[in-house]
C-alpha cells in the first residue's frame, strides 16, 4: 500500500496524506529510543553508528538506499534538520525529538547534554 | 756592437737616455723572474704600467736580444713585471752618471739593482714597500757608484748568467734610476694606488660570489621544501595565484601574529592580577580568535581539503602530531589536567568527562575516515569490473566526503574550547588558554630548531661536537623561550 512512486513527493507537507514522508519519519522515529537515518554506503553515518555503539548504545538504523521510497524520506529530512539534500544523513532522533545531523550529536555529546537525554530516552543506564 | 754583448748596458750608444735598459738587471735576476713567471694572480696592471713606461722606447733595442730570451713572447709582451721598477728611468740628466757606471759599475750595479729588485718582488702587493725599497736602492746605487770605477770584474758573470736565464728581461735601469721625474713618480703612485684598488675590488667581488653562491644553495633548499610541501601546484595558471590554500596560509600567518598578541594579552593580565571582569574579556577575544581559526579552516576545507588535513599549513613537529587537519581535543586536555590545579571537586569531573566524551567523538570521526578510506580503496583498486571512468568518478564522489570529517573534526575542536571556557572560571580559563597557546608556541619552536640544526655532513663528525652545536643552537634562540 505505501509503494507509492516518485510522484508523492510532490505532493505539499501539509496535506499530511498517508504516505507522507516527514510523518514517516516521525512515526519510524518514536519507535525507538535511538533512531538514525542513514546511508549504507555514508562514511559520517558509520561514525555516528560508531559513536553511540561506542557509548553502549543500541540504536536502530534505518538505511536509506535500501527502502523504496528512501530518496523522499532523504528530502524531507534534509528540510527537517536544515543541511543540504546532498548530506541529508546521518539524522539522529532520540527519544522520538530531532537531534540533528553530525555536528549536532558531536556539539551535545561535547557540552554533556548527550547523555542525559540517552539516560532519559532509556537508552543508557548508569 | 753593443746590443749584441749582453753583458752591456748596451745603452750608451743610443741616443736618449731613456734607451738605457737595464740589462745587467736582466741576467741578475734569475729568482726574481722565475718567481714573477709562476705568480699570476698579483699582476697589477698598475706595475705593468710602470714598466711600460720605464722601459719605453727601449724594448724596441731589445729585439736583437730576443733569441736570447727563449720562449719569451715579443719584447713589449715580456712587461710582465711583478715587482716594479724601481729605478727609474729619467729623459734627462742622467745619462752621464750612467754612461759612468754602465760600463764599469754595471755589474755591481746588476747585483744592488737584483736584489732591490727581488726585494719588490716580494712586496709586490704593498707599494708603499715598493717606495721604500726604490729609495734604498737609490741609496745602494750611490755606493756602488762609488765602486764603479774599481770593479769591473763582476761584468762577465752576469752576462753568464744573462744566457742562462734568458727571459730576465726586467725593467728597471740600471743607471739613472735615481733621477725620478715628479709627473712620472705621481703616475706611477697613482698606477699602484689604482692596482691595489683594483685588487681590493677583485676580493669584495669574490666575496660577493661567495656569499651569493651559499645564498643559492639556501634558495635552492627551500625551493625544493616548499615544492615538497606542494605550494608550487597552483603556479602553472594565473588563476591558480590566489587559491584556497594560498588563502588560507595568508591568512593562517596573520592568525599567527594575532595569537602572539592575545597571548602576550593574557600573560600580563595573569601577571597582572586584573578584576575578573577585565579579565573575561580578554579570555573571551581569546576564545574568538580560535573560533576565527576555525572559521577559515572550514572556508579553506571548502575549496583544498587536502592541504588542510595533510597539515602543510603547520609547522613539522605539529603536522607530526595532527589529527584530521588539527589538534586532538583528548590531548590537549590531557596537558592542561595537570596544569590547572587547583580544580574543583566539580570541575575535576567535568573536565573529565570532557575527555571522555571528546575520545568517544575522535573515535567515531576516526572510524569513519576509516571506512571511507576503505571504500576509497575498493573503488580504485577494483578489478576489471568497473570501468575505469566510472571508477575514477565514483571515486571523486567519495573524495568530498572528506570535507564533512575536516569539519566535524574542527567542529569537536570549537566545542571543546567552548566547553571549557564554561567549566572554569575566569582565571582558570586564562591560565588553560595561556598553556594551550605556549604549547604551540614551543612546537612550533622546536620545528625551526629542528629545521636549523647541523646537517647530516656534520654527522660524520663525533658526537660531541654535534652536541656542542646543538647546545649552541639552543642558546642562540634562547629568546625563543623567554617570552615564555
Amino acid at each position: 500500500m505505501h509503494y507509492q512512486t516518485e510522484s508523492w513527493s510532490t505532493y505539499l507537507p501539509a496535506a499530511r496524506p498517508v504516505g507522507d514522508p516527514v510523518e514517516r519519519i516521525e512515526r519510524m522515529a518514536a519507535e525507538s529510543a535511538v533512531v538514525i537515518f542513514s546511508v549504507s554506503t555514508c562514511c559520517m553515518c558509520h561514525a555516528v553508528k560508531s559513536l553511540f555503539c561506542g557509548m553502549g548504545v543500541n540504536p536502530t538504523v534505518h538505511e536509506l538506499d535500501h527502502d523504496p521510497r528512501g530518496k523522499e524520506l532523504e528530502k524531507a529530512l534534509a528540510r527537517l534538520s536544515g543541511a543540504p539534500p546532498s548530506a541529508a544523513v546521518p539524522v539522529v532522533f532520540i527519544g522520538g525529538k530531532l537531534v540533528g545531523a553530525m555536528d549536532r550529536v558531536m556539539a551535545s555529546h561535547i557540552n554533556g547534554t548527550l547523555v542525559p537525554l540517552l539516560k532519559e530516552a532509556g537508552a543508557l543506564w548508569l | 756592437m753593443a746590443s749584441h754583448r749582453i753583458g752591456e748596458i748596451g745603452l750608451s750608444e743610443t741616443g736618449p737616455s731613456t734607451h738605457h735598459v737595464p740589462y745587467s738587471v736582466y741576467h741578475g735576476i734569475n729568482n726574481p723572474t722565475t718567481f714573477i713567471n709562476q705568480e699570476g694572480s698579483a699582476f697589477d696592471f698598475g706595475e705593468l704600467e710602470e714598466a711600460i713606461v720605464l722601459q719605453g722606447v727601449n724594448i724596441r733595442n731589445d729585439e736583437a736580444k730576443a733569441p736570447l730570451y727563449a720562449g719569451r713572447p715579443a719584447a713589449t709582451l715580456d712587461m710582465f713585471p711583478s715587482w716594479p721598477i724601481k729605478f727609474q728611468h729619467t729623459p734627462r740628466g742622467s745619462s752621464k752618471s750612467r754612461g759612468e757606471s754602465t760600463d764599469s759599475g754595471s755589474g755591481v750595479n746588476t747585483n744592488t739593482l737584483s736584489s732591490s729588485i727581488a726585494e719588490a718582488r716580494r712586496e709586490a702587493d704593498s707599494p708603499v714597500s715598493v717606495k721604500g725599497s726604490s729609495s734604498l736602492d737609490h741609496q745602494k746605487l750611490q755606493k756602488p757608484m762609488e765602486m764603479a770605477a774599481s770593479d769591473t770584474s763582476p761584468l762577465p758573470s752576469p752576462s753568464q748568467s744573462a744566457s742562462k736565464a734568458p727571459q730576465d728581461k726586467r725593467k728597471g735601469g740600471s743607471t739613472s734610476e735615481k733621477q725620478l721625474d715628479a709627473k712620472t713618480l705621481r703616475r706611477l703612485a697613482q698606477n699602484r694606488e689604482a692596482a691595489r684598488k683594483s685588487r681590493l675590488r677583485k676580493k669584495a667581488y669574490v666575496q660577493q660570489l661567495e656569499s651569493s653562491r651559499i645564498k643559492l644553495t639556501q634558495l635552492e633548499q627551500d625551493l625544493q621544501r616548499a615544492r615538497s610541501q606542494g605550494f608550487l601546484l597552483g603556479a602553472c595558471g594565473g588563476a591558480n595565484i590566489s587559491s584556497g590554500a594560498t588563502i588560507f596560509d595568508m591568512e593562517y600567518a596573520r592568525w599567527l601574529e594575532d595569537d602572539h598578541r592575545h597571548m602576550l594579552e593574557l600573560r600580563t593580565g595573569l601577571q597582572a592580577h586584573l578584576p575578573d571582569g577585565d579579565l573575561r574579556v580578554i579570555v573571551d577575544g581569546y576564545l574568538s580568535h580560535y573560533d576565527e581559526i576555525f572559521r577559515l579552516k572550514g572556508m579553506a576545507a571548502k575549496s583544498d581539503v587536502f592541504h588542510l588535513i595533510t597539515g602543510v599549513w603547520a609547522t613539522p613537529a605539529e603536522r607530526c602530531f595532527l589529527w584530521m587537519g588539527g589538534f586532538r581535543p583528548s590531548e590537549l586536555i590531557k596537558i592542561l589536567i595537570t596544569q590547572l590545579d587547583p580544580l574543583t571537586e566539580q570541575q575535576f569531573m567535568g573536565i573529565c568527562s570532557l575527555q571522555h566524551s571528546s575520545q568517544q567523538a575522535e573515535e567515531a570521526l576516526s572510524q569513519g575516515l576509516e571506512q571511507l578510506q576503505q571504500s576509497l580503496v575498493d573503488t580504485i583498486a577494483g578489478g576489471p569490473s568497473i570501468e575505469g571512468m566510472q571508477q575514477m568518478a565514483i571515486a571523486l564522489g567519495k573524495l568530498t566526503n572528506l570535507e564533512g570529517f575536516v569539519r566535524q573534526a574542527d567542529n569537536l575542536r570549537q566545542h571543546t574550547l567552548h566547553h571549557l571556557r564554561r567549566i572554569l572560571t575566569v582565571r582558570q580559563a586564562a591560565r588553560c588558554f595561556l598553556v594551550i597557546g605556549e604549547y604551540y608556541g614551543r612546537l612550533r619552536a622546536l620545528s625551526s630548531l629542528w629545521m636549523s640544526r647541523p646537517r647530516e655532513s656534520m654527522m660524520n663528525d663525533d658526537n660531541s661536537r654535534q652536541t656542542t652545536t646543538d647546545l649552541q643552537i639552543v642558546q642562540a634562540t634562547q629568546n625563543h623561550f623567554s617570552n615564555f
